[in-house]
């Protein structure tokens, strides 16, 4: 016994040590390491919602139109060119000739037309950014596809950049399951047109990309590892110790205010389509009166949330349309004012509220579905809305999932919400609250036939400056029915270690590892 | 040997009314928690036609009884089911993050029990000196810290301070899983791939929430092996081995050692329940990537069927190894009999 005890002891002992003194330190310029606390749902472009399983998609897939890196410019990708007709309900693309998928099969119209008519079957999550908009596709010839629209659209080609729109090898994919994980796709890889080609894939742990040889542009690096951590600090570790060579999404603020202050590596802050801001339930709640939602977002100090909970990281936000968008104007600022306590009291006692009679809502949030800074915003906005003293706001969390329910329930008359656009317009950034049908889904059940009117106006219109002023107006409105108030729009930050350029991240948050290169 | 299977088979059928007790239990919790599945599958945006047409897919449209009846008899078929958040077997997800926590609770309750019971056994040779209060005290700290605070504290001195370990995952990030990974247990896996390198780079990530686990079952152990090595070393027979001049140390590591292992294989089967709730926070701390991780995450997505799985999977577990305690009770003290 003492000999089996002893032998076991000496060896966990050693081999401890041996390991210890043994770490990694292989580095060669055909690889590069990007950690990242972001996770991948499922790897099919007809099912993924989030944008870092788009993030991926966008490298191993490609779309007709893409955007140019670093820019919000729209560009042709897969389509060489593209047609509208004078109603603007028919776009009709004329493809790339003699681009093949891996296994050798060739892209042509029939793949786009399979490719769509999977998204209109499978109707999963995403499924509406097509079946909203498109009524049928039609195989005009081998290399040219048209899209009949339900009705004209005035930001169709954004529409076509996105992921849901991406053409798959038909050969590869089911034509009525969703794939979660590429082992289940025929041959087990995850291949596209795109730059890379996923070789393996280990959920919650590791992705391996590789260049795709039959991608028809061209690649930098050979290979892309992402790794994935669970908690950013470790990851900025890591990052620090040298095993990653980039770090993206999402460090927290005090992390990003060190790395910043560090010369050994190049740092990008780009600007964020990500906007958070405060919602009201409007239907039933305490807050169904327009005066009452005015008078808290009135409350709302933006530059000190901006300064206090994300370091200044984050830019104050007047407009749903985020800054740096076409029509944003900052109407909030100018209408109602940043922690405006005259406006709110006003409108307050024109509603009956007194001290000994307050206004008394909850103000929900989500601890940690936007990240560790959470609790301390809803902290800060609790705060800073009962200095008025004709308001008290009570608390409350839940998890994502127990939130989404809520939605229905009805029962958080002002949470906390943020969004990741799903194509970059102003529409995206405003239907989905105060349209009639996009308000109900996220909980706040506005309805007014003025704003359904202006949307579809602006939604069939294609003349760009018809639907500026369109939403000129419609974030004018905003301010006095206030479904949501805006309080800020994040900054992205991305980290990489010194002989490392190439990093171009688009407004529409697309990375094109392609890009990426070793000095 | 008739006794032993005997006993084996009455065991293995009193494991599965608890079993069914605690399915039940969870089943019921599970849908009596707020949330919807489907809500959390489909997005806000899912048009309610399809919220509608997945809810009567999985079921969820049925009576609560209903549902609970057909989950009985799709258990009856040996099917755990599917997840209701990814288009997947609940088993999937599970077999791909299973390896990672045995690893890590194998490795731990190794540690474990070579620290704790080297050092309770010194403790009861020396007893009364400093050695001993040492020890004691040590048995009493390490079991009280929480185990997400000893992950801190080790991760702060072993990997941030000394820089010796890494402190989060199973890998570092330059090492690729996909060059050996095929049964799960990257030590075995590295070994199969002749892949020394990257053998020892899992074995580094493995020392400290290895030891995080360790550390906390090692009080356990400590304080149970010093109090019956005390026993033991006052019996008789260990009275008779100092007379025939046996030495000390074999008196102590040889003779009285063994007469203690019976209480700690209790204790090692009791604790298996701790270990895996240890495994909890130690996952977390360390961003392993193991059923426990795996287990917050679907709780908080409320996919009811994996999250019932891995219970169940976790309550086989303890059962056996408690039966395999028992069971080994036999090797260790030929008197017990079943």
């Amino acid at each position: 016994m003492k000999y089996v005890f002893r032998v076991l002891f000496i060896l966990v002992l050693v081999l401890m040590f041996i390991a210890v003194g043994c770490k990694s330190k292989t580095k060669s310029k055909d690889m590069l390491v990007y950690g990242t606390t972001e996770s991948v749902t499922d790897l099919d472009p007809a099912e993924a919602y989030d944008f870092h399983t788009w993030e991926i998609l966008y490298n191993v897939y490609e779309g007709l139109m893409t955007y140019k890196p670093g820019t919000a410019e729209l560009q042709k990708g897969l389509a060489e060119s593209y047609s509208i007709n004078d109603k603007g309900d028919k776009y009709t693309f004329k493809l790339k000739e003699g681009i093949k998928f891996t296994d050798g099969t060739l892209f042509t119209a029939e793949s786009v037309k399979w490719s769509i008519d999977r998204v209109m079957r499978l109707e999963s999550d995403p499924g509406w950014l097509v079946t909203d908009f498109v009524e049928s596709v039609d195989v005009v010839d081998k290399y040219k596809v048209r899209f009949n629209l339900k009705q004209p659209c005035g930001f169709f080609l954004k529409l076509v950049a996105t992921v849901p729109y991406y053409p798959v090898n038909p050969n590869v994919f089911p034509a009525d399951k969703i794939v979660t994980n590429p082992s289940e796709l025929k041959g087990g890889k995850l291949t596209g047109l795109g730059a890379y080609q996923m070789m393996s894939f280990k959920r919650d742990e590791e992705i391996l990309l590789k260049a795709n040889p039959n991608y028809y542009g061209k690649t930098n690096i050979d290979r892309i590892v992402i790794n994935y951590f669970k908690d950013p600090t470790t990851m900025r570790l890591a990052f620090e110790k040298g095993e990653l060579d980039l770090v993206y999404k999402q460090l927290n603020p005090n992390d990003i205010d060190d790395l910043l202050k560090k010369d050994e590596y190049n740092s990008y802050k780009i600007p964020s389509p990500f906007i958070r801001f405060l919602c009201f339930e409007t239907s039933e709640s305490v807050m169904k009166n327009k005066k009452a939602r005015q008078a808290v977002a009135a409350m709302i100090d933006r530059e000190e949330i901006c300064k206090k909970v994300f370091i200044n990281q984050a830019k104050p936000l007047y407009s749903m349309v985020p800054i740096g968008m076409f029509s944003h104007k900052d109407y909030f600022k100018t209408e109602i004012g940043n922690a405006n306590i005259e406006f709110a009291n006003k409108r307050l006692k024109e509603l009956g509220y007194s001290k000994n009679n307050p206004l008394e809502f909850e103000l929900w949030y989500t601890p940690s579905h936007y990240g560790d800074t959470e609790v301390n915003m809803a902290e800060v906005l609790k705060n800073q809305i009962e200095k008025s003293e004709l308001i008290k706001v009570v608390p409350k969390s839940a998890e994502w999932s127990t939130y989404l329910d809520n939605f229905d329930r009805k029962n958080m008359a002002a949470f906390l919400l943020g969004w990741y656009p799903d194509y970059i317009d102003p529409d995206n950034y405003t239907a989905a609250f105060a349209g009639t049908t996009g308000s109900a889904g996220q909980g706040i059940y506005f309805s007014d036939p003025q704003y359904d009117k202006l949307f579809m106006e602006e939604k069939t219109s294609v003349d760009q400056e018809k639907r500026k002023e369109i939403f000129e107006k419609i974030q004018k409105l905003w301010t006095e029915d206030v479904p949501t108030a805006p309080i800020f729009q994040g900054s992205l930050f991305v980290f990489t270690k010194e002989n490392i350029t190439g990093v171009k991240i688009g407004t529409a948050m697309t990375f094109y590892y392609k890009e990426l290169k070793y000095k | 040997m008739k006794r032993i299977l005997k006993y084996f088979t009455i065991r293995l059928l009193l494991t599965i009314p608890m079993i069914f007790i605690l399915l039940t239990l969870i089943f019921f919790v599970l849908r009596v928690m707020p949330a919807d599945p489907v809500k959390s599958m489909l997005g806000a945006h899912a048009p309610e036609r399809v919220i509608e047409q997945k809810r009567k897919e999985l079921g969820l449209d049925k009576p609560i009884l209903a549902q609970y009846v057909d989950y009985l008899k799709q258990l009856a078929r040996f099917d755990l089911g599917k997840s209701m958040i990814m288009e997947q077997k609940v088993i999937t997800p599970i077999k791909d993050k299973l390896p990672a926590t045995l690893e890590l609770i194998i490795f731990g309750l190794i540690i474990a029990l070579v620290l704790g019971v080297f050092l309770g056994a010194y403790g009861a040779n020396n007893r009364g000196t400093g050695k001993d209060t040492t020890i004691r005290l040590y048995g009493l700290i390490v079991f009280c810290i929480p185990a997400y605070w000893m992950g801190l504290m080790l991760q702060l001195i072993f990997g941030i301070w000394f820089d010796w370990l890494p402190i989060a995952g199973r890998t570092s990030s330059r090492v690729l899983v996909a060059e050996f990974n095929n049964t799960g247990f990257y030590l075995i896996d590295t070994l199969i791939a002749g892949n020394i390198p990257a053998f020892l780079d899992v074995l580094a990530h493995l020392v400290l929430p290895a030891l995080t686990l360790a550390l906390i079952l090692s009080g356990i152990f400590v304080r149970l092996t010093r109090a019956n090595m005390l026993d033991v070393l006052n019996n008789d027979y260990i009275l008779a081995a100092r007379a025939r001049g046996i030495s000390e140390k074999k008196v102590v590591y040889k003779h009285a050692l063994k007469n203690t292992m019976v209480p700690i294989l209790t204790m090692l089967g009791m604790q298996f329940a701790l270990l895996i709730a240890n495994a909890v926070l130690t996952e977390s701390t360390f961003s392993w990537p193991g059923m426990a991780n795996l287990l917050v995450k679907r709780i908080h997505l409320r996919d009811y069927p994996t999250v019932q799985a891995i219970i169940i999977l976790i309550a086989v577990m303890v059962s056996l190894s408690s039966l395999i305690v028992d069971l080994v009770y036999a090797w260790i003290d030929p008197r017990v009999e079943y």
